[in-house]
């Protein structure tokens, strides 16, 4: 079940640079006991703002996003890890809730004012 | 209707003294009852839900994911000029999804994915989808 999202924005480097640091990040989340379901790749964008990170300002970076199911104590020693790694501009580690069916959706309602004409309470 | 006649003159001989208020509304009222459960009648509406019932009212973005990820769709709630977020007056939205691309929109802030002073300029072109008014 995919738990977590990572949505890693990493330096603008060489390829080989790029794939270390996506390889050291997996192997540490794999050491923690974390399942790794898929690792995209959405391409190398100028940031929206400059971001200072570790003594570097940055104006373009390599967005990755990395699933995996993994226990929730693993989730703040994981955040650590990333922001002291050098190569990491922005990591971001965000819950994945289950797709719930977009058909319940009630459409427009008008507002019930009859309803609220009377306080329920004393 | 050889039976109702053969009532109705019955009824209104045997109750002269008392009904002779109303004698009209009386047959009229006993003319009504022999046609409201008539055996074998076949032209009473069929009972059913409406059949021109519009289909019910929905924002724009009912049926629709939104995803911290595609700013081109969260850039489209946001202002070109300052970046601020439209409001439900504006937008026109459901409660729901104003509040979902809202948080989005915030998300997206903090993650490093969208801009928050200005709107990308590849998305100034897209269709408008707000009802935003400038002063003249």
């Amino acid at each position: 079940m995919p738990r977590y999202e990572l949505a890693l924005i990493l330096k603008t480097m060489q390829r080989l640079e790029t794939a270390a640091a996506l390889r050291r990040t997996v192997e540490t989340l794999m050491g923690k006991g974390a399942v790794v379901r898929s690792l995209e790749n959405i391409g190398e964008k100028t940031l929206p703002y400059k971001i200072s990170k570790h003594n570097l300002r940055h104006t373009r970076g390599g967005y990755f996003l990395v699933d995996f199911s993994a226990s929730p104590t693993i989730i703040p020693s994981m955040l650590d890890h990333l922001e002291r790694d050098i190569d990491v501009i922005r990591p971001t580690i965000l819950k994945k809730l289950a797709q719930k069916t977009q058909e319940e959706c009630p459409g427009l309602v008008p507002p019930d004012h009859e309803g609220k004409s009377f306080s329920k309470r004393k | 209707m050889f039976a109702v006649r053969n009532c109705r003159s019955f009824i209104t001989f045997t109750n002269l003294k008392v009904t002779t208020r109303n004698p009209g509304l009386w047959q009229r009222s006993l003319s009504i009852q022999q046609y409201e459960n008539p055996a074998g009648n076949n032209d009473m509406p069929i009972k059913m839900e409406n059949p021109y019932k519009e289909p019910p009212k929905t924002c724009i973005l009912c049926g629709v994911t939104v995803d911290y990820k595609n700013i081109q769709l969260l850039s489209q709630f946001v202002s070109p000029h300052t970046g601020r977020i439209y409001g439900r007056h504006i937008t026109g939205l459901c409660g729901k999804k104003q509040k979902e691309v809202s948080k989005a929109i915030k998300r997206a802030h903090h993650m490093g994915f969208m801009s928050v002073t200005l709107k990308e300029p590849a998305f100034l072109k897209d269709p408008n989808v707000c009802d935003i008014k400038y002063p003249e």
